[in-house]
C-alpha cells in the first residue's frame, strides 16, 4: 500500500430544494494514494460534479452534510476544519479544474492576475516573481507566447487555450490531489486528447493523484488506474481499470461500456444510450435505483438497496451481476 | 449544476436529520407567505383610505375654516393634531390632503399603464415606422426630467385633479410602453397567434384574446411599483405648490407651510411628513409583498 | 459604426422632438410672458404692443425655426423678463448644480456599493434582510421629506450645518462644501437604494459563475473575492443606471435647490416656470435633455473601461 492522500468515507450531501430534499451523493466512500488517478464516471447527474466539490468543502449554502461524513486529506479532516483553514488547504493540497472553461475564467481579470494571485496568496511570492512564475507555467502548460497570453484576458483566448490556462491555476501550488471535473467535454476532440496527455504528464511528473471525472467511458480505459463507477449519487462498481472492463459485474456499468463507440463501428451508427431516465434523486425508489432500467432486475432488486460488496479490489453493488449465472 | 455561492455548510452539518423534506419544504412555503411586514401596512393602509374616503362624516372643521383662537399651535381641544400657522386644524387639512394623494397614487398609474398599454401594444404588433415613431417619442420623454414635464404640464395646464392625474400618469408611459412592446413581440410571433391570424381572427380580436392575457400580469405588477412612486411625485409636486391649487389642503403643500415655521412649530411639517412616509412605506411593502406572490403563483410554486 | 451613426441620428432626432415639444408646450401657456410683463392693470393694447415688440404673434413653427438656427450658433434667446442671456444663465448656474449632483452621486455610490455587495453575499441572510429594510424605507422617502428631516435634525437640532445657503468655491473648499453637504445627502439618500438593488441583484447571479467557484477553489477569502473577483463584473447595469438616473437626479435637484436656496440652474427653471419666461424654460429644457445625453455617452465609454470585452474589441475563439 502506497502513501494514501485522500481517504472519502461515507460522504453523504444532500440539497434542500422546493420540491424536497436532493440527495445527490449518497454515501461515497473510496481511497486515493499517490501517484494514482482515480476515474470517476457516470451520467449526467449522477452527483460527480456535487462529490468533486464535497471533497474540496465547496458546496452551497443549501447544502446540507451529515455529521458522521468524512474526507480526510494527507491525514487531516477536512470535515472539522474552519473557513480559514479550509482556505490555506485549497491551492497548495488540493485544486480542481471545472468541466467549462469558457465560465471558468473571471471575464475582467488578465489571465496573469488570476495565476498569479495564487501564487501571491499561498506561495507568498513577490509581484515580479509571481509573475515570472506565471510564465513559466503557462509554458509548461504548452501556451504557446506565454509571456503575450499573461497580459491577456479570458476571451482573447480559444477553449483549448483558456483550459489549459485552467490547469495552470490548478498546479500553481503544486497540490497532492487534483480534481478534473470533465475538463475535456466543452472541448473539440483533438484537443481532447491533448489536455488529457497534458494532465496525465503532469500527475506523473509530480508526483500527484488526480480524480478525473468525465461520463465517457473510453476516457477511463488509457489514463485512468482505478474507475468508481456512479448512479444517482452512490458508487455502484468499483475496481481497477482492466478488471472492470474486463469482468464487468454491475449491468450499469456494461451498458456504459456498451455506449463507446468502436473502432470497428460503421460509420454514423447511432450511440446505444441506456435506455430510460435515472431516478429522482428526491423521491429515490427503495429498491436498486437502476433496477427501473436493467435487463437482469427481479423482484429482488426493486425491494432491497444492494450495497458495495466484493474483494477489496473490485466492488459492486448488485444482487444479479453479472459473470454469476450458473454456467450454461 | 452545483452552484457554489457561499460555503457555510458548517451550521448545516450539525443540523440533525428528522423530516427532511417536509421541512425543507414548510421553509421555502413560509417565505413565501404574506407575514406581518404585509399584514401591519395593510391595516394602516385601510385606516388611511377610510379616514379620507369619509373625510365628510369625521365631524372635523373644514380644512380652511381658521380658526383665530388658535394660531399655530401645538395639540389642544378641539384641535388633536394643533393648527397650521393660518390657524387651520392640523387633522383636517391631512385627512382631506391625503384624498388628494390617495386619488392621485391610484388614478394617474392606471392612465399611464393604460396609455402605455396602447402605444406597445401598436408598436410590438404593427411594427414598422409605428414602432420607430413611438420609439422616438419614448426617448424624447426619458429624456427630459419627469419633474421637468410636470412643471410645464402644471404651468400649462393649470393645478385641477383632473390635470394632475393626468400629467403624472404620463410620466409612467415609457415603462408601461416598453413592458408591453417587448411581451408582445415575443407574443405576436408565436404559432398560436400565426395560427389565429391565419384563420382570419382580426386584429384587435388577436390582441385582446392571445396578447392582452400574456402582458396583463407584468403590468399589474407594474401599477402595484407605481402607486407609491406617484403618492411621492405628487408630493414634491404640491410641495413647489404647482399641485392642485392653494386651498385645496395636499401632503406636500401642508409640509411646504409647514417647512416655514419648523424652527418654531415642527409638529406642522413632521406630522403629515410621517403620515406620509408611512403610507408611501405601506404601499410599498405591501406591493412588494404582492409582486412575489403573483410571481409564485404564474410559476406554479403554490 | 453603422451602428453609431444610427445611434446618432436618433439622438438628433429624439433632440430635435424634445425642444419642439417644449416649445409647443411653453407657447401654449395661458397666461403668457407678455401679460407678466406689462404689469397687473395694464390693458389689452399695451400687452398686444408687447407681444408684437418680442414677436409673439408670429406662427410658432417660424419661431421654433429661428430658435434653433439660433442655437446652432450659440444663441439661446434672451431672458424675456431680465434680459439676461440664457446660454449665459445656463452656464452661470450650472457648475452649481453640477456640484450638487456629482456628490449626491458619490455619496449614493458609496452607500449602495458597500450594501450591495454586503446583501448579495448571502441572499435573505441578516445584513441583507437589514440592508433591505432600509432601503424600503429610503424609497419612500422623497428627497424633499429627506430635506426637511435632515435640516431638522442637522441644522436646526444640533446646530452642525447651515440650513440654506451656498458659497462658491473660492471662499474655499470647505466653505463651499460645508452647506452642499445636506442637499447632496438629501439626494443620495433617495438615489442609493436603487443603485444597491441594481448591483444586488447582479452580484446574486455574478457569484453564481463557476469563475467565482474557482476562485473559491484557489483559497481566495470572501472579502476579496467579492471585492476582486464578482464587484467589477457586476456593476454593468449599475452603471447604465448612473446614466439614466441622470434625468431624475436633475429633477431632483430643481426641489433641492428651492429647499437649500442653491443656485443652480433648478432654481433657474423654477423661477421662470413662476413667471412664464419661456424663452429661458426652453433653455433649461433643452440644456437638460442635452445633459443627459451626454452623460449616457460617457456611461457607454465606462462600460468599455469595465469590461475588457469592448476594450480590447471583438472576442477570439
Ligand atoms: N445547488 C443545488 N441545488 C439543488 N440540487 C443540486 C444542486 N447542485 C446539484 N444538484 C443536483 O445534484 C444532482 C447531481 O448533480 P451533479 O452536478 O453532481 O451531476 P454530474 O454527475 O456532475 O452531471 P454532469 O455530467 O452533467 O456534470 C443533480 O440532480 C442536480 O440537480
Ligand atoms: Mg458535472
Amino acid at each position: 500500500m502506497g502513501d494514501i492522500i485522500l481517504d472519502v468515507r461515507n460522504q453523504k450531501t444532500a440539497f434542500v430544494t422546493a420540491r424536497g430534499m436532493a440527495q445527490a451523493v449518497d454515501g461515497v466512500s473510496f481511497t486515493l494514494e499517490r501517484g494514482r488517478t482515480l476515474g470517476v464516471v457516470g451520467e449526467s447527474g449522477s452527483g460527480k460534479s456535487v462529490l468533486s466539490r464535497s471533497i474540496m468543502r465547496l458546496l452551497p449554502s443549501n447544502a446540507l452534510v451529515p455529521a458522521d461524513s468524512r474526507v480526510i486529506l494527507n491525514g487531516r479532516d477536512l470535515t472539522r476544519m474552519t473557513e480559514t483553514e479550509l482556505r490555506r488547504l485549497r491551492g497548495p493540497e488540493v485544486a480542481i479544474i471545472f468541466q467549462d472553461p469558457m465560465t471558468s475564467l473571471n471575464p475582467v481579470l488578465t489571465i496573469g492576475r488570476q495565476i498569479t494571485e495564487v501564487l501571491t496568496f499561498h506561495m507568498g511570492l513577490k509581484r515580479r516573481a509571481a509573475r515570472d512564475r506565471a510564465i513559466e507555467l503557462l509554458r509548461a502548460v504548452g501556451l504557446p507566447q506565454p509571456d503575450v497570453r499573461v497580459d491577456q484576458y479570458p476571451h482573447q483566448l480559444s477553449g483549448g487555450m483558456r483550459q489549459r490556462v485552467a490547469i495552470a491555476i490548478a498546479i500553481a501550488c503544486e497540490p497532492d490531489l487534483l480534481i478534473a471535473d470533465e475538463p475535456t467535454t466543452a472541448l473539440d476532440v483533438t484537443v481532447q486528447a491533448e489536455i488529457l496527455d497534458l494532465l496525465q504528464r503532469m500527475v506523473r511528473d509530480r508526483n500527484m493523484a488526480m480524480i478525473l471525472i468525465t461520463h465517457d467511458m473510453g476516457v477511463v480505459a488509457g489514463r485512468c488506474d482505478d474507475v468508481a463507477v456512479m448512479y444517482a449519487g452512490r458508487i455502484v462498481e468499483k475496481a481497477p481499470v482492466r478488471d472492470l472492463f474486463h469482468h464487468t459485474r454491475m449491468p450499469y456499468t456494461a451498458a456504459l461500456l456498451a455506449s463507446i463507440p468502436k473502432i470497428t463501428d460503421p460509420p454514423h451508427r447511432k450511440l446505444d444510450a441506456i435506455e430510460g431516465r435515472p431516478p429522482d434523486i428526491i423521491n429515490p425508489p427503495p429498491g436498486c435505483p437502476f433496477a427501473p432500467r436493467c435487463l437482469r432486475a427481479d423482484a429482488g432488486c426493486d425491494a432491497e438497496k444492494p450495497v458495495l460488496a466484493g474483494t477489496s479490489r473490485h466492488q459492486w453493488a448488485c444482487l444479479n451481476p453479472l459473470g454469476e449465472e450458473a454456467p450454461a | 449544476m452545483a452552484d457554489v455561492t457561499s460555503s457555510t455548510q458548517r451550521d448545516a452539518t450539525q443540523r440533525p436529520e428528522i423530516d427532511r423534506n417536509a421541512i425543507a419544504i414548510a421553509l421555502h412555503r413560509r417565505s413565501r407567505r404574506f407575514g406581518l411586514f404585509f399584514w401591519i401596512p395593510m391595516v394602516w393602509l385601510i385606516v388611511v383610505a377610510v379616514a379620507c374616503i369619509f373625510a365628510p362624516f369625521w365631524g372635523l372643521p373644514p380644512a380652511d375654516e381658521i380658526d383665530w383662537v388658535y394660531i399655530q399651535s401645538p395639540p389642544v381641544e378641539g384641535h388633536p393634531l394643533g393648527t397650521d400657522n393660518l390657524g387651520r386644524d392640523l387633522l383636517s387639512r391631512i385627512v382631506w390632503g391625503g384624498r388628494v394623494s390617495l386619488t392621485v397614487g391610484f388614478a394617474a398609474p392606471f392612465i399611464g399603464v393604460g396609455l402605455g398599454l396602447i402605444l406597445g401594444l401598436i408598436a410590438g404588433y404593427y411594427r414598422g415606422w409605428a414602432d420607430e415613431v413611438i420609439g422616438i417619442l419614448i426617448d424624447a420623454w426619458l429624456a427630459i426630467p419627469g419633474l421637468v414635464i410636470l412643471l410645464l404640464f402644471s404651468v400649462v395646464f393649470g393645478g385641477s385633479l383632473f390635470m394632475v392625474c393626468v400629467s403624472l400618469g404620463l410620466l409612467f408611459i415609457p415603462t408601461a410602453a416598453r413592458i408591453t412592446r417587448a411581451a408582445t413581440l415575443n407574443y405576436a410571433t408565436r404559432e398560436f397567434v400565426l395560427a389565429a391570424k391565419a384563420m382570419g381572427a382580426s386584429d384587435i380580436r388577436i390582441l385582446r384574446k392571445e396578447v392582452f392575457p400574456n402582458i396583463i400580469w407584468p403590468l399589474i405588477a407594474f401599477v402595484l411599483i407605481d402607486i407609491p412612486i406617484a403618492i411621492v411625485v405628487e408630493g414634491s409636486l404640491s410641495f413647489l405648490g404647482l399641485s392642485v391649487k392653494a386651498p385645496t389642503p395636499s401632503w406636500g403643500g401642508i409640509i411646504a407651510e409647514g417647512r416655514e415655521v419648523l424652527s418654531t412649530s415642527p409638529h406642522i411639517a413632521m406630522v403629515p411628513t410621517v403620515v406620509m412616509f408611512l403610507t408611501v412605506l405601506s404601499f410599498n411593502l405591501v406591493g412588494d409583498a404582492i409582486r412575489r406572490r403573483l410571481a409564485d403563483v404564474r410559476e406554479g410554486a403554490i | 459604426m453603422r451602428y453609431l451613426l444610427y445611434r446618432l441620428r436618433r439622438l438628433a432626432i429624439v433632440l430635435g422632438v424634445v425642444t419642439f415639444i417644449t416649445f409647443l408646450l411653453v407657447n401654449v401657456l395661458p397666461g403668457d410672458v407678455a401679460y407678466e410683463m406689462a404689469g397687473m392693470d395694464s390693458s389689452e393694447e399695451e400687452v398686444q404692443a408687447i407681444r408684437e415688440d418680442l414677436g409673439l404673434d408670429r406662427p410658432v413653427l417660424l419661431r421654433y425655426a429661428e430658435w434653433v438656427g439660433g442655437v446652432f450658433v450659440g444663441d439661446w434667446g434672451t431672458s424675456y423678463i431680465n434680459q439676461e442671456n440664457v446660454w449665459e444663465a445656463i452656464t452661470d448656474r450650472f457648475p452649481v448644480s453640477f456640484e450638487l449632483m456629482l456628490l449626491a452621486q458619490i455619496i449614493a455610490l458609496s452607500l449602495a456599493i458597500p450594501a450591495g455587495v454586503a446583501s448579495a453575499f448571502r441572499p435573505n441572510g441578516r445584513a441583507d434582510r437589514i440592508i433591505g429594510s432600509l432601503a424600503f424605507a429610503s424609497v419612500s422617502m422623497p428627497s424633499f421629506m429627506t430635506a426637511i428631516l435632515l435640516i431638522f435634525i442637522f441644522a436646526l437640532g444640533f446646530g452642525w450645518l447651515p440650513a440654506t445657503g451656498y458659497e462658491p468655491i473660492s471662499e474655499g473648499l470647505w466653505a463651499n462644501l460645508r452647506p452642499m453637504i445636506l442637499p447632496a445627502l438629501s439626494l443620495a439618500l433617495v438615489e442609493w437604494t436603487v443603485l444597491m438593488r441594481t448591483l444586488r441583484a447582479e452580484m446574486i447571479a455574478v457569484l453564481q459563475e463557476n469563475y467565482i467557484a474557482l476562485a473559491r477553489a484557489k483559497g481566495m477569502s470572501n472579502m476579496r473575492i467579492l471585492l476582486v473577483h464578482a464587484l467589477r463584473p457586476s456593476s454593468f447595469s449599475m452603471i447604465t443606471l448612473l446614466g439614466l438616473q441622470v434625468a431624475r437626479l436633475l429633477g431632483g435637484t430643481i426641489i433641492i435647490e428651492q429647499i437649500f436656496g442653491i443656485p443652480g440652474v433648478g432654481r433657474l427653471l423654477i423661477h421662470a416656470v413662476y413667471t412664464r419666461d419661456f424663452i429661458v424654460i426652453q433653455g433649461c429644457v433643452t440644456f437638460f435633455a442635452l445633459a443627459f445625453v451626454t452623460a449616457n455617452f460617457l456611461v457607454d465609454i465606462a462600460y468599455a473601461w469595465l469590461d475588457p470585452r469592448v476594450r480590447t474589441g471583438g472576442a477570439h475563439g
